[in-house]
């Protein structure tokens, strides 16, 4: 019998201690990518940071900024706009993430089924996934309020429609990239199913770049989503919603400019930090 | 050591009488995060006209040299010490200054033409590029040997063959009649017979123009058969220098002996395991103190981790960097007593009982070509073997021979088109990948791809089987918890054994499992091959394109060509009085120490196309008008009546076998 050598494993990256050092670009990429668990934070705690109702009219109408106990301005019945605005931001990051995951889940199923078959079954779900990349997202939920009703859960399922199809390419070509590997084959031959093939020697490989996109699209979410309740696709009128109470109050913009800006900005702060917190997450799965 | 010489013999453009060298040369650079010390301090000198060889095990530095001598070490790289072109040095000159001694004095040839051509490119007009104009691009190529050179003028590097690339390749590195030419494995990538060509052509180009070449390869036959002089790099040190036959056949630093000793030849003792260098190579990230060879050094004392040894001239022209006495060093055995005096028993075969067998297996694959344009690959055209119960079989054969497509056939990864492929047992046989790195799931720890093979057990059970199989590979218990990226090569090739062998297969197929390791490492996983059979009595079916690994691990090779096997005969039979023309020339171009290879012409037909008849007529010596026949119906024969030599060949005397030479080595 050969004698053994003796053998230390070195610790993989992902296992290495966290540290505190700021010159590290890892140390940012951490922080960065913190910055989804922090906004959902937020978004969590709305109703307690919010100072008040934001349905409710609680002073004078169109008070500017800082006046009249509102931080930022009250809109033209009287309503708080900082805690429609928080209201709002809560609203779109749910939404946006309610979509990723739904994207995801079906995105990732159909990839990995067409990337580990290969053959007619690959061609048959990616034409089909084809077929709706191809539709428009607001004309396809313009259609599908209209026959179901305004109602942002239908908003949301027509913008999912459209979104999943990205997953299923990518998932897909990750998995058939894989699939080429003779890790694959060895597995084969060691007696793994199909079934165990793709989810133990497949999806893993897979999920760092479905998952680096999913990050990376949280902030393109956010924007399709005001842009489609900017178009009165969303939630209908009292709820706070930052493209809806953008859109109504446009005509506020030489007179009280920050009853529609003020959600617009909100907009902008909250894909900033989707798109930061998405490279971070990138930077840390795919340093490259 | 660089020879002292005076400036103006340097520079002068008549006189000059060193192209090149390396003065002091240590080359350390960062690869994800970590310092990689490629050189550690390497002197040496090209002399004007001559083929140095530079071999060395991967990791050993010794393309960065050839990198540093062009000028494209990169930004990134910390240099210090001096490398010279005729005089000038490269690693302090300017980007300009280096492009001006690349143009006028550098010529380079890498391994893989396909990639350091320009795919977007008609050849011709970029050897033109090198060389000028184009009637100086078709005389190179006429020059480098490229047939129909006018023609080939005009074709994209994807129509020619790996061959020919690396023939447009050498036009290219010689246009402008360039001082020194830096060879970096040209030849590591084609086949053997087209090897021995390319080889052959850079001699004779040597010999025409007078231009040095700078030879850098792994494989010591490759430097035995056309290097002047040769050096031997361990670890970005010289380990060893002088003339080709004193460094390779009277070796005088241990790394080289060992190296000698554990290189496959065709003259390796068979009944023996193979001497095997112990340890792997060290790591370039941390270099240890001292002789970088000590720690696998069977003279090495507690003086050779203290200092680093420089080479010192042991013989006129000869160094070595060894703190021992050459008579001690050569006295000694560098393997240890204990690896030479064991003889291996044979292993037990049942020639009644077959455990695999194939019959007319045939296997196409339509290969695409925008719509419609479908075109037939065939890759195997009626191949039959039986491989008996306990026996081990080697099919050889260059690219696109089939090999690894009957191999894949046999384990069920491919239906074959018609034929049936038999299994006693019925139960499935395991495969051994030729990249070992890429055939283990990245994901998942060692343990996990091993109990995947005995997911029926329980844990306990399970975790006590993994480490059963480990340590019958000789890992420790501690790899069941790594990942493939953590593990050096060798250790990747044992786990994949370990995975194929921890439930014994009744057939173990194995696909080129060495041709990715260093000469150090093939050795002992083909004695770990040769034990694991021994010991679990599975049957081997090992596929390769090295003749000498064939005949170390197989009782029976079979040559194929072109999607037929045509020769199988008893393996010291075929590797020392080999019948068919084919395996006659691929024998002779297995490069060796004091060899002179016999080159075959041309290069192995396309099995999109196979010619009429003999599919080899087009490149033997011995066809006849009857050999193009396309009513041939070529079958292998059996030569005397026996039943294990066979050929397919009409030009053959079939009525006795020609009795093998049974080489014994040296001393035995």
């Amino acid at each position: 019998m050969a004698v053994a050598e003796p053998f230390v494993a070195p610790r993989p990256a992902w296992r290495r201690p966290v540290s505190l050092d700021l010159r590290a670009p890892r140390t940012w990429s951490i922080i960065g990518a913190s910055l989804f668990a922090v906004m959902t934070l937020i978004a969590l705690a709305a109703p307690l940071l919010s100072p008040h109702d934001p349905l409710v009219p609680v002073g004078i109408p169109l008070a500017g900024p800082g006046h009249g106990g509102f931080l930022l301005g009250s809109d033209s019945i009287g309503r708080d706009v900082l805690s429609r605005c928080l209201y709002g931001m809560r609203a779109s990051w749910f939404a946006a993430l309610v979509v990723i995951a739904g994207g995801f889940l079906i995105g990732g199923l159909v990839g990995l089924v067409a990337g580990s078959s290969g053959g007619w079954i690959d061609n048959l779900l990616m034409r089909i996934t084809d077929g709706f990349l191809a539709l428009p997202a607001p004309v396809l939920a313009i259609a599908v309020v209209a026959s179901l009703g305004p109602s942002f859960t239908h908003t949301l399922i027509a913008v999912s429609v459209v979104w999943w199809p990205f997953y299923a390419r990518i998932v897909r070509g990750e998995i058939s990239k894989l699939a080429a590997r003779p890790h694959v084959e060895a597995a084969r031959l060691a007696g793994a199913g199909r079934v165990r093939i793709a989810v133990r020697h497949l999806l893993p490989g897979a999920l760092p770049a479905a998952v680096v996109t999913a990050s990376l699209d949280v902030g393109n979410l956010v924007l399709a989503l005001a842009g489609l309740s900017f178009l009165g696709l969303g939630q209908s009128a009292p709820a706070p919603e930052l493209g809806a109470d953008s859109a109504r109050n446009l005509s506020l913009l030489l007179q009280q400019w920050w009853v529609p800006v003020v959600p617009g900005i909100a907009v902008a702060v909250l894909a900033v930090i989707a798109n930061v917190a998405g490279d971070s997450v990138r930077n840390l799965i795919d340093p490259a | 050591m660089s020879a002292q010489l005076a400036p103006e013999d340097v520079l002068t453009d008549e006189g000059y009488a060193v192209v090149a060298t390396a003065e002091d040369l240590h080359v350390t650079f960062r690869r994800n995060g970590k310092a990689i010390h490629a050189l550690r301090g390497i002197s040496l000198e090209i002399r004007r006209g001559e083929i140095l060889g530079l071999v060395g095990e991967s990791g050993s530095g010794k393309s960065v040299l050839g990198l540093t001598l062009l000028g494209l070490h990169g930004a990134g790289a910390t240099i210090s010490g001096r490398a010279t072109v005729r005089g000038r040095d490269m690693v302090s000159a300017t980007d300009a200054e280096r492009r001006e001694v690349r143009i006028a004095h550098l010529g380079a040839v890498f391994q893989d033409p396909m990639t350091s051509l320009n795919p977007t490119m008609r050849v011709g007009r970029q050897v033109a590029e090198a060389a000028g104009s184009d009637e100086e691009a078709l005389r190179l190529l006429r020059l480098v040997g490229v047939p129909e050179a006018e023609s080939r003028m005009s074709a994209f590097p994807h129509e020619l063959s790996g061959g020919l690339r690396q023939r447009v390749m050498i036009a290219m590195a010689v246009a402008g009649n360039p001082d020194l030419v830096i060879a970096d494995e040209p030849t590591t990538a084609l086949d053997v017979t087209v090897q021995a060509q390319v080889l052959r052509l850079l001699r004779t180009l040597r010999d025409e123009l007078g231009c040095s070449v700078l030879m850098i390869t792994h494989d010591l036959g490759v430097a035995a058969q056309i290097a002047d002089r040769v050096a031997v790099m361990y670890a970005g040190r010289l380990a060893e220098l002088g003339e080709s036959d004193a460094v390779l056949r009277n070796s005088a630093h241990p790394y080289t002996l060992g190296l000698m000793r554990s290189r496959l030849t065709l003259g390796v003792d068979r009944s023996r395991a193979l001497p095997a260098l112990a340890g792997e190579v060290p790591s370039p990230a941390a270099p240890q103190p001292g002789c970088a060879f000590s720690p696998r050094c069977s003279v090495a004392g507690p003086d050779c981790v203290e200092t680093s040894p420089e080479p010192v001239e042991v013989e006129p022209g000869h160094h070595s960097a060894c703190l021992r006495p050459l008579a001690v060093v050569r006295r000694t055995d560098t393997m240890g007593p204990a690896v030479l005096t064991a003889r291996a028993e044979p292993a037990r075969i049942d020639q009644d009982t077959a455990a695999l067998s194939l019959r007319s297996v045939v296997k196409t694959f339509g290969v695409g070509k925008g719509f419609g344009r479908k075109r037939t690959l065939h890759a195997l055209r009626g191949v039959s073997l039986q491989i008996a119960q306990g026996e081990s079989v080697a099919l050889v054969g260059e690219s696109g021979s089939g090999k690894s497509t009957l191999l894949r056939v046999a384990a069920g990864l491919e239906a074959a088109d018609s034929g049936e492929v038999e299994l006693s047992g019925g139960s499935r046989p395991q495969m051994v990948f030729q990249d070992s790195g890429a055939s283990l799931t990245p994901w998942m720890t060692v343990e996990q791809i091993l109990g995947e093979r005995v997911r029926d057990l329980g844990r306990a059970a399970r975790a006590a089987k993994v480490r059963e199989a480990l340590s019958l590979v000789g890992l420790p218990a501690e790899v069941g918890a790594a990942r493939a990226t953590q593990l050096s090569g060798g250790q990747r090739q044992r786990v994949c054994l370990a995975r194929a062998t921890i439930v014994p297969p009744p057939v173990l197929l194995c696909d080129e499992p060495t041709s990715a390791l260093d000469v150090s490492l093939a050795a002992s996983v083909i004695n770990l091959i040769a034990r694991l059979r021994r010991e679990l009595g599975m049957s081997v079916l090992f596929v390769t394109h090295d003749l000498s690994v064939a005949r170390v691990v197989a009782d029976r090779i079979a040559v194929m060509y072109l999607g037929q096997i045509v020769e199988i005969g008893a393996s010291d039979r075929v590797t020392s009085a080999p019948l068919h023309p084919y395996t006659r020339s691929l024998v002779s171009a297995v490069p060796d120490v004091g060899l002179t290879p016999v080159i075959l012409p041309g290069e192995p037909a396309s099995p999109l196309n196979p010619p009429s008849g003999c599919a080899f007529h087009p490149r033997c010596a011995d066809a006849t008008e009857s050999c193009r026949d396309t009513e041939l119906g070529l079958r292998l024969q059996r030569v005397a009546n026996d039943d294990v030599d066979r050929v397919a060949c009409i030009n053959i005397d079939l009525s006795h076998v020609p009795t093998p030479v049974y080489i014994t080595p040296k001393g035995a």
